[in-house]
């Protein structure tokens, strides 16, 4: 139909009438519409949602009464697909964004019948007062829910100073895995409510016969479809369209998922729930997480999350955990404007974060000089060295290096005192800023001139 | 001193220019410059270990980016940037002195620092930010921004329609969390400042009540009328202090996020997969919205005990004769909220199941109980000591006997009585419960003990059914009861 890659129109969508019902055509006019948006605007960002729109008419496709309509009609949005593929690879600005979430799996099964004959319920079973409330054993699940959503259950079990294991588990399950909005963050409420010990050193205040561990929470994330080998995202849009995407990304109960890492990481001190290396292991992932761009909207529950992570190792710990943290995300990320972000998005607002933040930027560096340099002044040197009047110079390579670099310098504590290593950083940032020429119209020439030039700026005012 | 004013005005303008956008450029560009210009302000402002604070251009510009709203990421940024921005650059913050350690009475020192503000306070911005209100432009909030903005808010949630690109909605939620964290950040050191001096000055000057005052203003003054008219020509929309609290009341009752945001990422069942649940919705703005809608609900309640707290000062302020005729008069809050529950019945159930804060939750509910059991010297009484009467305590004694429960339902339904009764309970533990940790003594708010408000409670539950034969208990005071009578058999 349309092969030469030119750009669809919204007539020649009508040509399809005839083989497709009404709404379905309705739908493509929206996608094509929402291209020719893309075209004008060149938004990256908004990729993904065409992409979710691409999906959402795909997924109508199924329901075309004749499967050459339905042929027809695929191949349709196909093109419409390259089309977008070909004009967001068409300048090479590239964007971050991993794909961490891919199908989900079912969920463990949330009604629990013998909830019914809990201790909690019997004890008032056979009071008196039961004539008024008709509680049955039967319907104690319902009962128990209404507890639970109206916040009584909390309440309850702090005066009974004990958590059974059925109720444990119930609540548990509840959290991570309804899709009741109410009742995922009831229990989520009532989790973090029974945790904590009363005064900071002291023995818990209610006694739980199960807590849940590392593997329960990780394996919560795999039914939500987390992949732990996310692969780079930049899967094509031909892709997208032939798998069978019908639950991808995470579950609205990602969000219990974090507050509850949190508040686990807050008690350290009354129960002991992960071990460092696993701490380690949650650290990385959260952060790893903030590549998601699906996720972009919880970022503030993630960064609290991770705040939360990082505080959770003694000061002994740190130094140590902090570098195998570091390492591993290194290890994994690919070296593109993803390194950026992941180094962006660890806040630098405690003590902690900023040395984590520094470390991670040091580590992705080295990596990216492939292990070749592990010492600071020969990262400096190899940056000196670099000719950015050469025509071969990458420059794309060399932003994401003076990023880098500018991240590390800020809070690397053992480098308070070099002013050796600040003295050939300034050097470095002077070449930037001065041998390129303004006219210089190769991709991120400029932008690596700007940012030199605004550190340059910025470290002599500081 | 001298040398570092410069040095910001420098920092100033080198930050700046990465907002600058001569040269060709498309709109992922402009995007681009604005996260890196977010970027730039933390490096420089919260990462090193003496950062300097950011001129208030450099803050203005930042709340732009916030107030636009034009991308996710971009509104996520600048509002995590803003307020790490305000920890760390409080404007207002008491600072304890020395010698506290050697006398035994706390003493603080309320420092106030001269800042940015995202609002135009006091009279001038009646006048001047008029304009700005009504665009929505680049300008500082005035009250009226503030208003349009919770209006905006309120829409949104009863109608709970999002556009699938539509990020602007998000944007409103996160600009009006981020000044409900300005004003508590401007209030909460005042009023304590207040507690400890009696210095009706400190509040009255606190960006909270300057923005409640230019309501009154705008009623009163004559300049405000004219401008009262133009605003209702702008359209259906009017501003008065009644119809913010009515925003404020229907955001917190409507729970929107609750229903918000779904579908398509929901974990399925195997029989429901089947069932077809997708919608036309942007991933990362679904996952958000039910987040960002909750945040915004509890940042309204947060607002309106912020003003509770301050009229509270205020009466106490006025008992002592430090306000002045100037300070104008203000209905307290709780009655607006109050009348508005009472001719609004429906509301009154997901009003007190979503307003958490326990101790005005109870404060509401034993107000809404006194206007209407006949006591008439009781309300003076409460304003000096808190008398016994006042307590949750006092008003289970009213259900206590038949004649007065019978009265009582006569005026509000035996439902409603239910209802108020069983959140009063709630409110009560929960308060008990914070007093526990603090002292752990486990004496009352007001005199009887926790065995004692269980019986109470059992009891009239037990004259509501004697009063009304076919009353059916609700699930919620069933809960209440249960918690009642298991409280009971773990204490005795």
């Amino acid at each position: 139909m349309i092969r030469d890659g030119s750009v669809v129109r919204c007539n020649e969508v009508h040509f399809l009438v005839g083989v497709v019902i009404e709404q379905n055509v309705c739908e493509l006019l929206g996608l094509v519409k929402l291209v020719h948006i893309f075209i004008q605007t060149k938004r990256k960002s908004d990729i993904p949602a065409l992409r979710n729109k691409q999906l959402d008419v795909i997924n109508d496709v199924a329901d075309l009464p004749h499967p050459n309509a339905q042929n027809e009609f695929l191949n349709y949005v196909c093109i419409l697909g390259h089309q977008m593929e070909e004009i967001s690879s068409e300048d090479d600005i590239s964007l971050w964004g991993l794909h961490v979430f891919g199908n989900q799996k079912t969920p463990p099964p949330l009604v629990f019948p013998e909830l019914g004959s809990c201790m909690l319920l019997q004890s008032v079973m056979n009071n008196e007062l039961n004539s008024v409330l008709e509680i049955r054993a039967e319907k104690g699940e319902t009962f128990l829910t209404g507890l639970l959503i109206n916040g009584w259950l909390s309440k309850l079990v702090s005066t009974r100073g004990h958590v059974e294991e059925i109720v444990a588990t119930w609540s548990f399950n509840l959290m991570l895995y309804s899709s009741k909005e109410e009742l995922r963050t009831s229990a989520c409420d009532f989790w973090c409510a029974i945790l904590p010990s009363k005064n900071e050193v002291d023995l818990p205040s209610v006694k739980l016969d199960w807590l849940p561990s590392y593997a329960e929470l990780k394996r919560a994330l795999e039914i939500y479809g987390f992949l732990l080998d996310s692969s780079i995202n930049n899967s094509s849009m031909s892709e997208m369209v032939c798998t069978d995407s019908n639950s991808e990304g995470p579950p609205q109960n990602i969000r219990t998922w974090f507050k509850f890492l949190a508040a686990c990481c807050q008690v350290r001190s009354a129960r002991t729930i992960f071990s460092t290396s696993e701490a380690e292991e949650l650290a990385g992932l959260i952060i790893w997480l903030l590549l998601d761009r699906q996720l972009q909207g919880l970022s503030l529950l993630l960064y609290e999350c991770m705040l939360s992570v990082i505080n959770f190792f003694t000061d002994k710990e740190w130094n140590i955990s902090c570098k195998n943290v570091a390492e591993s995300l290194a290890y994994r990320i690919p070296k593109d404007m993803n390194c950026l972000r992941i180094v962006e998005c660890i806040s630098g607002i405690s003590t902690r974060s900023k040395h984590l933040r520094s470390v991670v930027a040091f580590r992705i560096l080295v990596n990216c000089f492939d292990g070749k340099v592990t010492d600071a002044e020969d990262i400096l040197k190899m940056l000196m060295s670099v000719n950015v009047k050469d025509k071969k110079c990458d420059f794309f390579k060399m932003y994401i290096y003076l990023v880098l670099t500018e991240n590390w310098l800020l809070a690397d504590p053992l480098l308070v005192n070099k002013t050796m290593i600040f003295e050939m950083w300034g050097v470095c940032l002077r070449n930037c800023s001065c041998q390129i020429s303004s006219t210089d119209l190769r991709s991120y020439a400029s932008k690596v001139r700007n940012k030199a030039s605004y550190l340059l700026q910025s470290t002599v005012s500081r | 001193m001298e040398n570092s004013k410069r040095n910001n005005r420098g920092i100033e303008e080198n930050t700046m220019a990465i907002l600058d956008a001569s040269g060709v450029k498309d709109a992922q560009d402009v995007d681009d410059d604005r996260l890196s210009f977010l970027e730039a302000v933390r490096a420089s402002s919260i990462v090193p270990e003496s950062g300097t604070a950011p001129t208030g251009k450099m803050l203005g510009a930042i709340f732009q980016i916030l107030k636009d709203g034009k991308s996710l990421e971009l509104t996520m940024a600048s509002y995590q940037l803003l307020n790490a921005l305000d920890k760390h650059f409080p404007r207002v913050y008491l600072s304890h002195s020395d010698k506290s350690k050697l006398s035994s009475t706390k003493q603080f020192e309320l420092v106030v620092k001269e800042a940015w503000s995202p609002f135009v306070l006091g009279s001038e911005g009646v006048y001047s930010g008029r304009e700005a209100a009504v665009k929505h432009s680049s300008e500082p909030l005035d009250s009226f921004g503030f208003h349009l903005l919770i209006q905006d808010i309120a829409q949104v949630a009863n109608g709970a329609n999002f556009q699938v690109f539509d990020t602007k909605p998000l944007g409103d939620m996160l600009a009006f969390q981020y000044l409900v964290n300005v004003l508590e950040g401007d209030f909460l050191p005042r009023n304590t400042a207040y507690r400890e001096t009696k210095n009706w000055a400190l509040l009255r000057e606190s960006m909270l009540n300057m923005i409640l005052e230019a309501f009154l203003l705008l009623i009163s003054g004559g300049k405000g009328e004219g401008f009262q008219t133009r605003y209702n020509v702008q359209g259906s929309r009017r501003i008065s202090y009644k119809s913010l609290i009515k925003d404020c009341v229907s955001i917190i009752s409507n729970r929107c996020y609750l229903h918000a945001g779904f579908s398509l990422y929901d974990l399925k069942t195997p029989e429901e997969s089947s069932a077809k649940t997708i919608h036309s919705c942007d991933a990362a703005v679904s996952i958000a919205l039910v987040e960002l809608g909750k945040g915004t609900c509890t940042a309204v309640q947060k607002l309106l005990v912020l003003i509770m707290e301050l009229d509270m000062s205020k009466k106490q302020a006025d008992m002592q004769g430090c306000t002045t005729r100037a300070d104008g008069v203000r209905t307290p809050l709780v009655e607006i909220i109050l009348d508005e529950l009472t001719y609004n019945e429906d509301l009154l159930s997901p009003f007190f199941q979503a307003f958490s804060e326990p101790k005005w939750k109870l404060e509401m509910i034993l107000q809404y109980f006194w206007k209407y059991i006949t006591k008439p010297s009781v309300r003076t009484r409460r304003s000096n000591n808190s008398s016994e009467d006042a307590t949750f305590g006092g008003v289970l004694k009213c259900f206590s006997n038949g004649t007065n429960t019978k009265s009582i339902i006569k005026k509000i339904s035996t439902e409603v009585s239910q209802l108020l009764l069983a959140h009063a309970f709630q409110a009560y533990l929960s308060l008990q419960h914070s007093v526990e940790d603090i002292a752990d003594s486990r004496e009352d708010i007001g005199g009887s003990s926790v065995v004692q408000i269980c019986e109470s409670m059992i009891s009239a539950f037990h004259n509501l059914r004697r009063m009304d034969e076919d009353v059916e208990i609700m699930p919620l005071a069933k809960e209440a009861l249960f918690t009642a009578a298991t409280i009971l058999s773990t204490k005795s």
